[in-house]
C-alpha cells in the first residue's frame, strides 16, 4: 500500500492484527463492548456501508471513506491509474477548489491523507468532533463532483513519478520485491506496482483518471467510517443528509485470478548499493476470500508459530541457537480478495552466509510440516493474537482500519467481530493441514538481496 | 448556488473555524508516589490498558569515544533477561502477561515504555523492576544484539536518506557529541564489551532526573505503590550529565554544498541552519514561521511550490529540532537528478522571501489555527498520551503548559515572524548534502 503523503505505520504488515473483540448482541446490529466501546454498522437506500466507532476519549473524530477499488482494477496499460488518482481527488470540485482540501482541514486543525492498495483506496481525516461535517460535506461532493483540468493533472503525474523514485527506483529491496510480486502473480492483478510502470504512467492523463473515477467511485461502492467522538444517531443524520443524495451507479463486479505466475522461482538481486544480505520466500497461499479460504484462520496461528516473535521457532534455532541469523520471520495475511502469501524472511549475520541460512529455513519449514505444533505453542500464540485486540481499541485509527481493510475485501462487520473467537477455535489439526496445503516449495518464489560482486 | 458563492462560503467556514478547546480536556495531575518518584498522571478509563513512558538523563552523551552505540546497545540488551529469567523465558513471560516492554536511547536521555493491561499490571510493572534492577546483560544476548545492530547499521549504510543525514549531522555538528549516531558505527559497536554495558548501566539505570509518565485505567493509589515497585530500588545517581556548548560552523558566503556520489536515479537533498533551543522565547514565532514555510504538510510554501505547482518532488518539508545545547533547522527533498538543483534553488528562494517579507496575516492566522487544534489530534492512545507527558517533562515544561502553549501561540505577530525569520535563515549559515548524481550542483568542500 502507498499513500498520498506518508506511509501509514504498519497498517497492513500487521494484517494479523487484532480485531476489537465485541459481544454480539443476537437480533441487533449493534454490538457493545463489554467496555465502553461499540460498533454498529447500517446502510444508506443508495447502498453507500457506514460503519461507526464511538470513543469518547477525546473531542475528536477520524473520518475515512474506503472504496472497493485498487491497483488490481486498472485496466490493461494503465498501471498506476488508481493511485495517481487518489492524488488527483485534491485536485479541486466547483465548491473546494485545487488543493484547498487539505488546507482547509488543516485550518480547522485537522490532518487528511489517502492511501491506496491493490484491493481498496481510502482517503482520511482527523478532526475535531464539531468539524466533521464539514469534512464529510467535502468528501461527499468530491465523490461525485472531481473536476480534473490538464493543469493540475500534469505536474501531479510528475509527483507521481518521484514518489516512485522515492519509494522503489531508490531501494533494491523495494526493486527486488516488486520483481518477486510479478513472479508470484504473474504480469496482471496483484503482480503489477499498485505506484505503476513508469512508462505506463507517462500515458495518464485527464481522459484516463476520470473514465476510473466513473467507472469506480460510488456510493454502493464505499464504506464510510466514523471513529471517536460521535454517536450513531449523528452520523446517520449527516451521512442521510451529505452522502444521501449521491445517486447509485452500476459497478462492475471486481475479478481476481486464481492462477499464479511461473512457479517455482529463484530471484537473485545484485546490486552495489546493498551491504546486508537478506533472503525471503514466499509461498502462494489462499486469503479469507480465495483459494482454500478454509485454511486462513489456521494460517495466522501457524505464522505466529514459526516466525511471529523472539520466542518463535525461527528466531530460536537461527538467531539464538546457531547464529546464523540476526532477524528469521514468517508472516501471513489472509485480507485479500484474490490469493494472498504466506512469507518468510531472514537476515544473516554479519560475515554471515545466505546458502547457510536458506537451508536452516528450508530444515524448520520441513520440521514444522512434519512434526506440527505443539499446543504449548498453540496457545501462545493464540494468546498473542487476540491480546492484541485489546491494544488495537486503545488507538483511534486502529478500529476503522481493520473494518475498512475487512469491508473492501468481501467480509463483512460481522467477521472482523468474530475474529478472535476463530482465531481461538483453530485446533493442531487444522494448522497441520493448513501448512501442508500451502508450505509446498514447488509454489513458492524465493529472493536473494546480496551486494554487488567484487 | 454559483460556483463562486459557494466556494466563497467554503473558505469563510474554514476561516472562522475556531480551534476547539481541545488540549484543555485532558487533565494532568503532577503527583509524588509514596517512595518519592515524581510522575504526571492522566486518567483515562477508555480502554483497560495503563501506558508507562519513562527516562534518565543521559543516552548517548554518555558513549565513551570510540564506542558510540553503547547506550543504544544497552537499551537493546535490557529486555533480552533479567534476575532469574534468560532471555527467552523473560520474553514468554512478557507474552503471557501480554505485557509490551521496550528500552531506548536517544542523543540526551535513556529510557522505556511499558503497556499493559489493567489486570495484568502487578506482572508487567514486576518484569519492569526486574529489567531496570536485575538486568543479566548475558554475554550471549549481548552478542546477539550486538550483531542484530550491526546488521542494521550495514543496511542503513548505503541508504541514500541515511548516508544525507549522517553527513549532515557531521557537517552540522562536527565532533560535538550531537554528531554521532546514536546507534553508533560497526566499529564503535564492536569495541564495546560486556564491561561497558555494565558499567553504564550502573551510571544510567538510576533515579536520576528521573521522568515518570502515567497513562490510562489508574489512579494515584493504585499506581503509586507499583511506580515504587518499578523504580524505588535504583540507586539516586551521582551528576546530571550534560552536553559541552556547541557552536555552529562558521559563516560561509552562500552557505555550503557538500555532494556524496551514488548511482541513483533521484538525489536527496538536506538542508540546515542554526535553529534555536526549546526555551528560546522566539520558539512560537519560530514554530509558525516553520508551519508556513515547510512544517505545514500540503498548506506549506515549500510543497506548494515544489510539488503542487512544478511536480518536483513527492514531498518538500521543513522541521525544527532541539537538544540542550542547540537546535537546528532543516528542510528535505528528494528530487530526480537532473532537476534537483531547480528543487534546491526553489527552496532558497523561499527562505530568502520569508526573511524579507515575513508571513501575511492569513498565513499567521492559519498557522495559529492549526497549530493550537492539531494538538489533541495526536492524543489518540494513552501511550500518544503518555508521548506527551513525558516529552513536556524532558522539557521542563509546566503540567499547565498545554492551556500555556495556546496564548504563546495566539500571542505571536506577523513581526515576530520576520524578525525570527532573519534570524533564522541566514544564506551564509545554510549546509546543503545532496546524496545521488545530481546534475548542475557545484560542491563547494
Amino acid at each position: 500500500m502507498i499513500s498520498r503523503r506518508t506511509a501509514l505505520g504498519g497498517l497492513l504488515a500487521a494484517g494479523a492484527l487484532a480485531a476489537p473483540r465485541f459481544a454480539s448482541a443476537q437480533g441487533s446490529t449493534t454490538l457493545p463492548h463489554p467496555g465502553r466501546f461499540g460498533v454498529e454498522t447500517f446502510s444508506l437506500a443508495n447502498g453507500l456501508r457506514v460503519v461507526v466507532l464511538p470513543s469518547a476519549r477525546a473531542p475528536v473524530v477520524l473520518h475515512m471513506v474506503w472504496y472497493e477499488v485498487g491497483g488490481a482494477d486498472e485496466p490493461a496499460g494503465q498501471s498506476g491509474i488508481a493511485h495517481f488518482l487518489e492524488h488527483l481527488m485534491f485536485k479541486g470540485t466547483q465548491k473546494t477548489p485545487p488543493g484547498e482540501f487539505s488546507k482547509i482541514v488543516a485550518r480547522s486543525g485537522g490532518r487528511d491523507n489517502a492511501f491506496t492498495s491493490h484491493d481498496y483506496t481510502g482517503y482520511h481525516q482527523t478532526v475535531a468532533a464539531d468539524r466533521l461535517e464539514m469534512v464529510m460535506e467535502m468528501e461527499a461532493d468530491r465523490m461525485t463532483n472531481l473536476v480534473l483540468t490538464d493543469k493540475e493533472v500534469i505536474p501531479e503525474r510528475d509527483v507521481v513519478l518521484e514518489e516512485r523514485r522515492s519509494r522503489i527506483e531508490n531501494s533494491p529491496a523495494a526493486l527486488l520485491d516488486e520483481a518477486a510480486r510479478e513472479a508470484m502473480f504473474g504480469r496482471r492483478g496483484y503482480g503489477i506496482p499498485v505506484s505503476g510502470w513508469p512508462d505506463e504512467i507517462r500515458k495518464l492523463g485527464v481522459a484516463e483518471a476520470i473514465a476510473f473515477y466513473r467507472r469506480f467511485y460510488a456510493p454502493n461502492n464505499a464504506i464510510l467510517i466514523v471513529a471517536g467522538d460521535t454517536s450513531v444517531e449523528a452520523v446517520r443524520r449527516l451521512a442521510e443528509k451529505h452522502y444521501g443524495p449521491i445517486a447509485r451507479r452500476e459497478v462492475a463486479p471486481r475479478v481476481r485470478s486464481d492462477q499464479p505466475g511461473e512457479l517455482p522461482r529463484l530471484l537473485v538481486r545484485r546490486d552495489q548499493r546493498v551491504r546486508q544480505p537478506q533472503w525471503g520466500r514466499d509461498f502462494l497461499a489462499p486469503s479469507y476470500r480465495m483459494g482454500e479460504t478454509r485454511h486462513a484462520y489456521a494460517l495466522q496461528v501457524a505464522a505466529q508459530i514459526i516466525g511471529g516473535s523472539q520466542i518463535s521457532r525461527l528466531y530460536r534455532s537461527l538467531v539464538v541457537e546457531k547464529k546464523i541469523a540476526v532477524g528469521a520471520y514468517a508472516g501471513y495475511s489472509a485480507g485479500a480478495l484474490g490469493l494472498s502469501s504466506f512469507g518468510f524472511s531472514a537476515t544473516p549475520a554479519p560475515q554471515g552466509d545466505i546458502a547457510t541460512v536458506e537451508a536452516a529455513m528450508t530444515e524448520e519449514i520441513d520440521r514444522f510440516l512434519q512434526g506440527g505444533a505443539r499446543e504449548d505453542e498453540i496457545v501462545r500464540a493464540k494468546r498473542r493474537l487476540v491480546a492484541a485486540t485489546v491494544y488495537a481499541r486503545d488507538s483511534l485509527a486502529t478500529g476503522p482500519r481493520l473494518f475498512g481493510l475487512a469491508m473492501t475485501t468481501g467480509r463483512t462487520a460481522a467477521d472482523v467481530i468474530a475474529w478472535p473467537d476463530r482465531i481461538m477455535a483453530v485446533t493442531a489439526a487444522e494448522i497441520e493441514a493448513a501448512v501442508r496445503a500451502v508450505l509446498v516449495p514447488t509454489r513458492a518464489v524465493t529472493t536473494h538481496l546480496l551486494p554487488a560482486e567484487t | 448556488m454559483s460556483g463562486f458563492a459557494s466556494r466563497l462560503a467554503w473558505l469563510l467556514a474554514a476561516i472562522v473555524a475556531l480551534a476547539s478547546p481541545m488540549a484543555q480536556a485532558i487533565d494532568i495531575k503532577p503527583l509524588v508516589s509514596p517512595g518519592g518518584i515524581r510522575y504526571w498522571l492522566v486518567e483515562d478509563t477508555t480502554v483497560p490498558i495503563i501506558s508507562i513512558t519513562f527516562s534518565m538523563a543521559g543516552g548517548a552523551l554518555l558513549d565513551p569515544v570510540g564506542k558510540e552505540g553503547t547506550a543504544s546497545l544497552l537499551s537493546r540488551v535490557l529486555d533480552q533477561g533479567a534476575g532469574p529469567h534468560d532471555a527467552s523465558t523473560f520474553k514468554t513471560l512478557q507474552d503471557d502477561a501480554a505485557a509490551r516492554l521496550g528500552f531506548w536511547a536517544g542523543a540526551e536521555r535513556f529510557g522505556g515504555s511499558l503497556r499493559m493491561l489493567r489486570d495484568q499490571r502487578a506482572q508487567s510493572i514486576e518484569l519492569l523492576r526486574l529489567a531496570l534492577a536485575e538486568p543479566r546483560l548475558d554475554a550471549e544476548a549481548i552478542e546477539r544484539q550486538r550483531r542484530a545492530t550491526i546488521s542494521g547499521l550495514r543496511r542503513n549504510e548505503e541508504s541514500p536518506g541515511s548516508i544525507a543525514s549522517r553527513t549532515l549531522y557531521r557537517a552540522t555538528f562536527g565532533e560535538h557529541p550531537y554528531g554521532r549516531q546514536v546507534d553508533g558505527t560497526a566499529t564503535s559497536v564492536g569495541a564495546v564489551t560486556p564491561e561497558d554495558l555494565k558499567a553504564l548501566a550502573a551510571r544510567q539505570l538510576t533515579r536520576n532526573r528521573l521522568i515518570v509518565a502515567v497513562v490510562g485505567d489508574t489512579n494515584a493509589q493504585d499506581i503509586g505503590p507499583l511506580l515504587d515497585q518499578a523504580f524505588g530500588a535504583l540507586p539516586p545517581g551521582d551528576s546530571v550529565p550534560e552536553a559541552p556548548v556547541w557552536s555552529p560552523p562558521p559563516p560561509r558566503s552562500g552557505g555550503r554544498l557538500l555532494t556524496v556520489q551514488r548511482p541513483m536515479p533521484q538525489s536527496i537533498a538536506l538542508m540546515s541552519l542554526p535553529g534555536m533551543k526549546r526555551d528560546d522565547p522566539d520558539w512560537y514565532a519560530a514554530t509558525v514561521m516553520n508551519y508556513v514555510l515547510g512544517g505545514g504538510g500540503f498548506n506549506s510554501r515549500l510543497m506548494n511550490e515544489v510539488r503542487d505547482r512544478r511536480g518536483l518532488a513527492y514531498g518538500a518539508s521543513s522541521r525544527l529540532s532541539y537538544y540542550a545545547q542547540g537546535g537546528v533547522f532543516t528542510a528535505s527533498v528528494a528530487t530526480m537528478n537532473e532537476r534537483v538543483a531547480e528543487s534546491i534553488a526553489i527552496i532558497r528562494a523561499q527562505f530568502d522571501l520569508m526573511a524579507r517579507d515575513g508571513v501575511t496575516e492569513r498565513e499567521l492566522a492559519e498557522a495559529k489555527q492549526y497549530l493550537v487544534g492539531s494538538l489533541a489530534l495526536t492524543l489518540d492512545s494513552t501511550a500518544a498520551i503518555a508521548g506527551l507527558l513525558h516529552q513536556m517533562q524532558a522539557d521542563n515544561l509546566a503540567p499547565d503548559h498545554l492551556t500555556r502553549r495556546r496564548e504563546l501561540i495566539e500571542r505571536v505577530s506577523a513581526d515576530d515572524v520576520r524578525r525570527v525569520a532573519r534570524r533564522l535563515l541566514r544564506d551564509d549559515a545554510l549546509t546543503i548534502v545532496v546524496v545521488g548524481q545530481p546534475v548542475g550542483l557545484t560542491a563547494t568542500e
